[in-house]
């Protein structure tokens, strides 16, 4: 786990006083899951919602989360989940086949106000998007921000070997995609 | 952010100007005041979940009928008494091949030899069972 401080001063603001010790959550984690969730549903009022439910989910179950666990991986499988959740509720709504939803992403991403990025960028979200969803989160967590297989492990129940196949394969595929376009 | 050469780094997508400061005083205030996003309940639920709950209440709502006829109450048992004889005789015999019914009672005569009981037998039975003498006589 990069570039994070240990949780050890929540847990115990956490077991002293509640409130105080969600808030320093919520300010700690926010950002970063703001992040993880935008990469994911790419719409900024999706990233959003997803974001503000991930915290009132995690508000409710914070009281029977072990510190034993890592905070860190906790908030990320929740936020993955809210993410996941809301990418099949826009894909019914909108009548899109989950096979589909890269290129439907792709057509979000030049329409949305909250995007900056130059020809490059595009190529790379565009290729990104192509992704089955799985390589797609994994290929995000370990790019963007670093996780380690063994979080990324908790996080996704899902074994380091697989995880590291599953980068290999998105990054492969991102680069053929970068390369013939 | 791990480095690819031939992938190419930074972040393209933007949020509005205080947006972080703004969702975290939101988030806390949603939680930690008691109260949740309204939001998140109510204002994008489509037309296809309101007709799911829809579905859902009419399901439950035929189980617990169905369940209501089918099942006895609390402490109530379940019995042929309470169904009027006149109507499951009908019901039951009608479900019945009376033809093969009638077959099978046939297979069941009794043979012709067992008819004929010698009076000696009869009158040692009658008094193996103490029958009163005199009318083992008057039977005679």
């Amino acid at each position: 786990m990069n570039n994070i401080r240990p949780d050890g001063d929540i847990f115990i603001l956490l077991e002293t006083d509640l409130n105080k010790g969600f808030r320093l959550v919520v300010e700690r984690y926010s950002t970063r899951l703001y992040w993880h969730i935008r990469r994911l549903v790419i719409l900024h009022e999706d990233a959003d919602d997803a974001l503000q439910n991930t915290f009132v989910n995690a508000w409710r179950n914070i009281s029977g989360f072990r510190s034993e666990s890592s905070l860190y991986t906790w908030l990320y499988a929740i936020a993955t989940n809210e993410a996941l959740a809301l990418i099949n509720r826009r894909a019914r709504n909108a009548a899109v086949s989950l096979d589909d939803l890269g290129s439907f992403f792709a057509n979000s991403i030049e329409g949305t106000t909250w995007f900056d990025g130059d020809e490059a960028q595009v190529k790379l979200q565009n290729a990104i998007l192509q992704l089955p969803e799985k390589q797609r989160i994994v290929f995000n967590l370990k790019y963007y921000d670093d996780m380690t297989y063994e979080d990324m492990s908790k996080v996704l129940k899902t074994s380091v070997g697989a995880l590291k196949a599953s980068y290999h394969h998105a990054v492969k595929k991102i680069e053929n995609f970068l390369s013939g376009h | 952010m791990k480095t690819n050469n031939k992938i190419p780094e930074g972040n393209p997508f933007k949020v509005p100007e205080n947006y972080f400061e703004e969702v975290n005083r939101k988030i806390i205030s949603a939680s930690t005041g008691g109260s949740l996003p309204e939001k998140h309940r109510s204002a994008r639920m489509p037309l296809r979940q309101y007709l799911a709950i829809a579905a859902s209440v009419a399901v439950l709502a035929l189980l617990s009928y169905t369940g209501i006829k089918l099942f006895p109450r609390h402490g109530e048992s379940l019995s042929l008494k309470r169904i009027p004889s006149e109507m499951y005789s009908e019901e039951l015999v009608n479900d019945i091949d009376l033809i093969v019914l009638e077959e099978k009672a046939i297979s069941f005569d009794i043979p012709e030899e067992g008819q004929h009981v010698a009076n000696q037998d009869i009158i040692d039975y009658l008094i193996n069972e103490n029958i009163d003498i005199n009318d083992i006589y008057e039977q005679l």
